[in-house]
């Protein structure tokens, strides 16, 4: 619609001086990628996790002998 | 009429098909039925089988590539005496990270780990947090739960996993190890190795496994590879490291193992000689030419030296000889990503789904993959599946952190508020998810809130230049020159080339000089 575009026009200043002051502005942490694990991290958490829920079985049931 | 199967053929059967805890307990039986002191010599050999066999399935249940094992201690690190000088030349050590040599990302594209080194696109047991520089950094850094580092490595995971055995059995231990005649097994070769390694990986009693070990070596009049290999092990569990370097190297002369190069260069860049590694794994090469774990061992350590370039060539040499390669591929993809490449990290992560991977870790990455690469249709379906996958709280909480991206670039601010808030709720020490927080508080004009995440984010990671930074703006623009100033110096140390604080720097510096 040749009507429309008329309305708006650039306004691209041709005298005088242009200015931009550069204002540091505060930075976001980037987006962090998760590593994968290696299988043997895998083996070594899973080992880790059931040697605990162990842990914790045993002492919530204490042994009949004590 | 039910003829039962020999327990013992049952029980080696059961080893074949992995099932070691059954193989175990028909092991355990036929020991009661027949214990080993028996006089007639078929037995004898009968219950010496089962024995070892049951020394085999214990081990397995337990076993860890020793390859991969390498845990250093705060003692290690700091009380380290190998070190030749205080000052390396750079690009001769691991020890400082090294500011983008050989085009490496600088930490304004690429988040940094604890110890200041670019993140990896791959975990593994040694590279869980780096080394600190300094013993405070040391000290501070099991603070957060996620990167806990033992104090020393004899008192890390692998005592944690031999009490873990032990607590498997109520009666003690399968074998009294004290009570042990050490030299009477070094002399029967087909128990000796058995019993070994079920010393070392079961019982992790290194001292103990060096000595049979010593005597198995001697046994063999010192010409067995395989011994020399153990007694390096031991040597280098124990921290002798010269000794260990020296077992491996005569184990070499004997026959050349590609597991021998490997632990040979475990041993180097423990005493930080990356260099001399790398040399060690293109001998190796020579040897060997083509193989995987020696290409990706110098892929490693070229990252682990911030040398981004040469680790990606040799990563795609190692996806050249093995295309399915999890460790290359991540690597790979995460270098794309954080060179601006996301369209080509999504296409490895995309293989890497094809492979099989199937976690929560793949699929964030491939939502954020997706959502750089301008993919919106597949980016929160990504991360609601990864959502569904997570295994941990620390895991939830970089979920949430990174869906807080997404939301801040398609301007849903109160979305990336919630969205950071849930990231802290699931991991207090969070740093990014605060630093960020303090952004968009300072947005809604909370200063004082925003300066108190930045402070708390400052000091959870103190390697992070943004918290710095955006602390010195902010200290700059309340008139607080001289915290401005402290900040700013501290986002200098760690990211020097970061142009931004540079000019915060000179303009302060300026004031200073006009008062």
């Amino acid at each position: 619609m040749p009507e429309v575009k008329s309305m708006f026009r650039e306004v691209l200043p041709k005298q005088g001086q242009l200015s931009m002051e550069d204002v540091p502005t505060m930075v976001l942490c980037k987006p962090k990628l998760l590593p994968l694990k290696s299988v043997t991290l895998e083996k070594l958490e899973k080992m880790q996790q059931e040697a605990q829920e162990l842990i914790r079985q045993q002492q919530q049931q204490p042994s009949p002998a004590q | 009429m039910e003829v039962p199967m020999d327990p013992l053929f049952l029980a080696w059967s059961y080893f074949r098909r992995r099932k070691f805890q059954r193989c175990a307990d028909i092991c355990t039986k036929v020991l009661e039925d027949s214990p080993y002191d028996q006089e007639s010599d078929s037995s004898l050999l009968m219950s010496e089988a089962t024995w070892s066999l049951k020394t085999r399935a214990l081990t397995e249940m337990v076993y860890i590539d020793e390859v991969d094992v390498d845990q250093e201690g705060i003692a290690e690190m700091m009380l380290d005496e190998n070190a030749i000088a205080q000052v390396t030349r750079p690009g001769t050590s691991l020890r400082l990270p090294g500011t983008s040599q050989g085009g490496g990302p600088t930490p304004a594209v690429r988040p940094v780990t604890q110890s200041g080194r670019p993140i990896t696109g791959f975990v593994r047991p040694s590279t869980q947090s780096g080394r600190p520089g300094t013993m405070e950094q040391a000290i501070k850094t099991p603070r957060t739960a996620h990167t806990a580092r033992p104090v020393t490595s004899s008192s890390g995971r692998f005592v944690r996993l031999g009490t873990a055995s032990m607590l498997t059995n109520p009666d003690g231990p399968f074998i009294n190890l004290s009570r042990l005649n050490l030299a009477k097994y070094a002399q029967k070769p087909s128990l000796s190795r058995t019993l070994f390694e079920y010393i070392f990986h079961h019982e992790n009693d290194v001292k103990n496994a060096l000595d049979l070990a010593a005597l198995a070596t001697e046994h063999a009049q010192f010409k067995d590879w395989w011994w020399k290999v153990q007694l390096g092990k031991c040597y280098y569990r124990l921290g002798l490291h010269r000794e260990a370097e020296k077992q491996f190297r005569s184990a070499l002369n004997h026959q050349e193992v590609v597991d021998t190069y490997l632990y040979l260069a475990k041993v180097y860049q423990r005493l930080d000689q990356p260099v001399t590694a790398l040399n060690l794994f293109k001998q190796g090469l020579d040897h060997f030419p083509g193989e995987v774990t020696l290409l990706t061992g110098i892929a490693r350590i070229h990252e682990e030296m911030n040398n981004m370039t040469s680790a990606t060539e040799y990563y795609k040499d190692v996806l050249k000889q093995d295309n399915t390669h999890v460790e290359a591929i991540a690597c790979i993809g995460s270098n794309h990503f954080y060179t601006d490449q996301s369209e080509i990290a999504l296409r490895f992560y995309r293989r890497l789904l094809q492979m099989g991977v199937y976690n929560c870790q793949l699929y964030n990455n491939l939502g954020l993959c997706c959502f750089y690469a301008q993919q919106y249709d597949m980016t929160l379906s990504s991360f609601e599946r990864a959502l569904a996958l997570v295994s941990s709280d620390e895991e939830q909480a970089d979920v949430w952190y990174n869906l807080g991206h997404v939301a801040v670039g398609i301007g849903n601010l109160p979305l990336a508020y919630q969205c950071f808030k849930l990231a802290l709720a699931f991991n207090n020490d969070h740093a990014e998810a605060y630093n960020n927080l303090a952004v968009l508080e300072l947005r809604k004009g909370r200063i004082e809130q925003s300066k108190a995440f930045l402070q708390t984010a400052a000091s959870l990671a103190p390697q992070m230049y943004e918290p710095h930074f955006n602390l010195a703006i902010l200290t700059d623009k309340v008139g607080d020159l001289q915290s401005s100033y402290a900040a700013a110096r501290k986002s200098e140390e760690a990211f020097p080339e970061h142009v931004d604080t540079q000019q915060i720097l000179k303009t302060l510096k300026q004031h200073f000089a006009e008062l």
